[in-house]
């Protein structure tokens, strides 16, 4: 299996281990400050974008109205927003003379964890938003005309309806989300004011790349996938089972009915979204009105770096959503299939494990297995873009499984029965899952677009992508430029966001 | 029409593939330079290097460009003896006693004495290619009155410092061994004084950098020559270097021949160009540091506060080797507590 890239490359650390000096890096204050720290903000950031999410999802769902579908579409892309253009997005509004303190007056303590938090729940609310939405689309249709019926008003829909289905999807974004802050790295150096507020992720970086101690690098990734697992392991337990219901699902909507209190709570929601997602945004896009933003189009460089940036996030996604799918067929199969069964979980919380395991320390160990095994580094290539691939699985399993899981529960009888099999199951399913797989597909591409740090160390002449070349004219004063190279990144993200959900998610896709 | 059509095209293909064969052959040898990437990039010094030593070597240049000057390091740690790198660019004073222990380096055998780098250059495995110094920057438009040493910069708590993590980079690093070389022993109370007015520490010199430019704070950490620049780029004047009545900490940057390089007679003569005017021209408006000996042309005039002598203040390297990770606990402890 695919996943055991992950393991493979951590055990590849393992090797240069020497267990022994171990009990003296746990001897070390700072360490237990550390993980502490790391804890405490992935928890409340996580908490936070979650808390935010459940309305604004929930307002989205419900309310038509202008701009709607670009918010989504927005949502889709913030988290491949480089961390450096976010921090400088979030300081043009926050910051000491920026827009909140030249309109209000208002001086935020930005520097600590409120910066942080900012950041985090600007990365990641968006993103529980997409997948709490996916959430709602499982909800069948039926359940909707006798909420109509009944004439529920929002919160009563809330809670007998949306609440049992937001419940199972809350874990797993929770775990996503929590495993994204605790390894956060630059976010949390920049904006956490001094090495008081600086995650596990900040000492792998430094012994594997400042000291070259792959002795205690191995250690501290170790301690981090232990953590994570500890902390997913006991989520999940909380978790309520995941019992998909069998009833079928039915492309239509049925208004529930509106109210006061319920239009105020849209409003609130909707203002979270104005604060936290929206002036960032704006911040960044701000240089694409400038002179040189056009002389920034105009280098041959950009396009360059564009083509290499989508020859590698292509291939990624694709290889990507080939091991999502037959994770998600594997853990299929053995649902309900006895003592198999258990199985059908496990399978995506091991895919989960990899982002549990620093990117760094992935691509550093698949390197040495590499090169012990003597492939030489002009296929580095193909590398960058297997180990892009393996970091978006976690992103397309939380996109397809849900899909596929009901798929199962409701029709795998009736398959079986008819006798319907291979190909001619994939082409009934197909309409229904499709908008799953293209969001899944899109995740793995905006993925492999926005990603720094594999290329970054397997990189070689003529591999500039879009985002080393953002960090090259970034590390040479060039801010302007890198500012206009940042807002090219996201129109692009944008882009093929919009064009790949409507081509491969169907028109369906667009409602939600 | 279809069939003619197709035919062309795979001739055309054919005649691209022994074409680019044939001019791989007429420039067999190829000198793989690992860098760092604004060094190779479009505007930075490479190309321009590149173009200067191919016309003397009828060989082909080529630059790998990595993250940083770390990223050299640990790339080349990592590929072992098998690495294809002949010639390492970028490495600085600090690493040097890093990458020599990694037993992957050979020595160089260029004579340095044209080197003008105060007290000389001895290292036979190392050899310099640009140089500056360590220095805090401050926007004069926003600042009237400016500190004039490194003393009133930790003092004075008026003032919002940014610098970075001598954990992740190498002007941070370069920080710590400055306040080292000034307060010795007592380095951690410095530190803690200067915590306590300091905004955020950043992973790197461009989050340091763009925060500083964005207004996040009064000083920020960079080179001697960064004023350089902006005058030169932008025209833009309101950026200064604060003065260092203690002396500055220098930066240089250093280039070395790999023990594996697949072409090793190519790489020897691409360490004596460096200490040629073909390399060191490039540097100053390319790189945004000072060359390393003295050049025909005169620098801009924009470097000339870059160009004003100070005290130099260097720790030996092997004292920084051994006993870095204690002063990075101490600035830890100090700045945590």
């Amino acid at each position: 299996m695919f996943v055991c890239i992950g393991a493979f490359s951590l055990m590849a650390l393992l090797r240069y281990s020497d267990v022994a000096e171990w009990s003296s890096f746990l001897s070390q204050p700072y360490l237990w400050r550390l993980i502490r720290f790391s804890l405490w903000q992935a928890l409340l950031s996580s908490l936070l974008s979650l808390v935010i999410a459940v309305p604004v999802a929930s307002c989205l769902f419900h309310r038509s109205f202008w701009g709607r579908s670009f918010l989504l579409q927005l949502f889709s892309v913030s988290m491949v927003v480089p961390s450096i253009v976010a921090i400088l997005g979030i300081v043009v509004v926050y910051g000491r003379t920026g827009w909140l303190a030249q309109i209000s007056g208002i001086e935020l303590p930005l520097y600590g964890l409120t910066g942080i938090l900012l950041a985090h729940v600007f990365f990641n609310m968006p993103l529980a938003v997409r997948l709490l939405l996916q959430a709602y689309a499982l909800i069948p249709s039926g359940q909707w005309r006798q909420a109509y019926q009944l004439g529920f008003d929002r919160w009563s829909a809330f809670r007998f309806i949306e609440w049992s289905y937001l419940r199972k999807a809350l874990p797993g974004a929770f775990v996503l989300i929590f495993m994204l802050c605790f390894s956060s790295f630059a976010v949390v150096l920049s904006l956490g004011g001094g090495p008081k507020s600086s995650t596990l992720e900040v000492a792998i970086y430094q012994a594997l790349r400042f000291d070259f101690d792959l002795n205690k690098a191995s250690f501290l990734a170790l301690l981090q996938v232990l953590i994570c697992t500890v902390i997913a392991l006991f989520v999940y337990k909380l978790a309520p089972v995941n019992h998909q219901d069998s009833s079928l699902l039915a492309q239509s909507r049925f208004p529930i009915r509106d109210s006061y209190g319920a239009k105020a709570l849209d409003v609130i929601a909707f203002l979270c979204v104005l604060v936290f997602v929206l002036p960032p945004f704006i911040a960044i896009f701000d240089p694409m009105f400038s002179t040189q933003f056009l002389q920034t189009l105009g280098s041959l460089r950009l396009w360059q770096a564009v083509l290499v940036s989508l020859k590698i996030a292509f291939p990624a996604a694709f290889i990507s959503l080939l091991l999502g799918l037959s994770f998600c067929v594997l853990a299929r199969y053995c649902m309900g299939k006895g003592k198999l069964d258990i199985w059908s979980t496990k399978l995506e919380q091991v895919g989960n494990l990899i982002l549990m395991v620093p990117g760094l320390v992935i691509a550093t160990g698949l390197f040495l297995w590499l090169r012990d095994f003597g492939l030489s580094f002009s296929s580095s290539y193909w590398i960058v873009v297997w180990v892009n691939a393996v970091m978006a699985l976690p992103f397309v399993l939380r996109c397809m499984m849900p899909c596929f899981y009901q798929q199962e529960r409701r029709f795998r009888h009736l398959y079986s029965s008819l006798g319907v099999q291979a190909w001619s199951r994939c082409k009934i399913e197909w309409p229904l899952v499709r908008s799953a797989v293209a969001q899944a597909f899109a995740f793995a591409l905006l993925l492999s677009l926005g990603d720094m740090g594999v290329i970054a160390l397997f990189g070689s002449q003529g591999m500039v992508s879009l985002p080393l070349y953002l960090f090259q004219l970034i590390g040479a004063y060039r801010l302007e430029e890198g500012a206009c190279v940042a807002v090219v990144l996201i129109l692009l993200c944008l882009g093929l966001y919009v064009l790949f959900s409507r081509i491969v998610g169907g028109k369906w896709h667009a409602q939600g | 029409m279809k069939k003619l059509s197709f035919r062309t095209c795979s001739s055309i293909a054919l005649a691209t593939v022994t074409l680019s064969f044939s001019v791989l052959s007429s420039a067999a040898q190829t000198l793989n330079v690992y860098t760092y990437d604004s060094f190779a990039s479009d505007w930075g010094p490479g190309p321009k290097i590149k173009e200067n030593f191919e016309k003397q070597c009828d060989c082909e240049v080529n630059f790998v460009a990595l993250d940083s000057s770390v990223g050299i390091l640990s790339r080349v740690q990592l590929e072992g003896n098998s690495s294809s790198a002949d010639v390492l660019l970028g490495l600085d004073l600090n690493l040097m006693q890093a990458a020599k222990k990694s037993g992957l380096l050979a020595e160089h055998g260029v004579d340095t004495s044209v080197v003008n780098l105060e007290g000389g250059w001895s290292d036979k495995v190392f050899v310099p290619f640009d140089h500056g110094h360590f220095a805090f920057i401050y926007n004069s438009e926003t600042l009237a009155n400016p500190p004039k040493s490194l003393a009133e910069i930790v003092e004075n708590q008026d003032l919002r410092v940014i610098y970075q993590d001598p954990r992740t980079s190498t002007p941070g690093l370069g920080l710590l061994l400055w306040m080292k070389s000034v307060y010795g022993d007592k380095a951690a109370s410095a530190w803690s004084k200067l915590a306590s007015h300091t905004v955020t520490v950043t992973k790197g010199w461009s989050d340091a950098y763009g925060l500083f430019l964005k207004g996040e704070a009064d000083l920020v950490l960079s080179y001697t020559t960064s004023p350089a620049y902006h005058i030169v780029a932008e025209g833009e004047t309101k950026y200064q270097a604060i003065e260092a009545k203690e002396g500055r900490y220098p930066q240089v940057e250093v280039a070395a021949m790999m023990k594996s390089a697949p072409n090793k007679a190519l790489a020897e003569r691409f360490m004596s160009f460096i200490l040629t005017s073909g390399f060191q021209s490039t540097i100053a408006t390319g790189n945004w540091m000072l060359p390393v000996i003295d050049l025909e042309q005169p620098l801009p005039d924009a470097f000339a506060s870059a160009m004003k002598p100070s005290t130099n203040l260097v720790l030996p390297a092997d004292q920084v080797a051994e006993q870095r990770k204690a002063w990075v606990n101490e600035w830890l402890n100090a700045t945590t507590e």
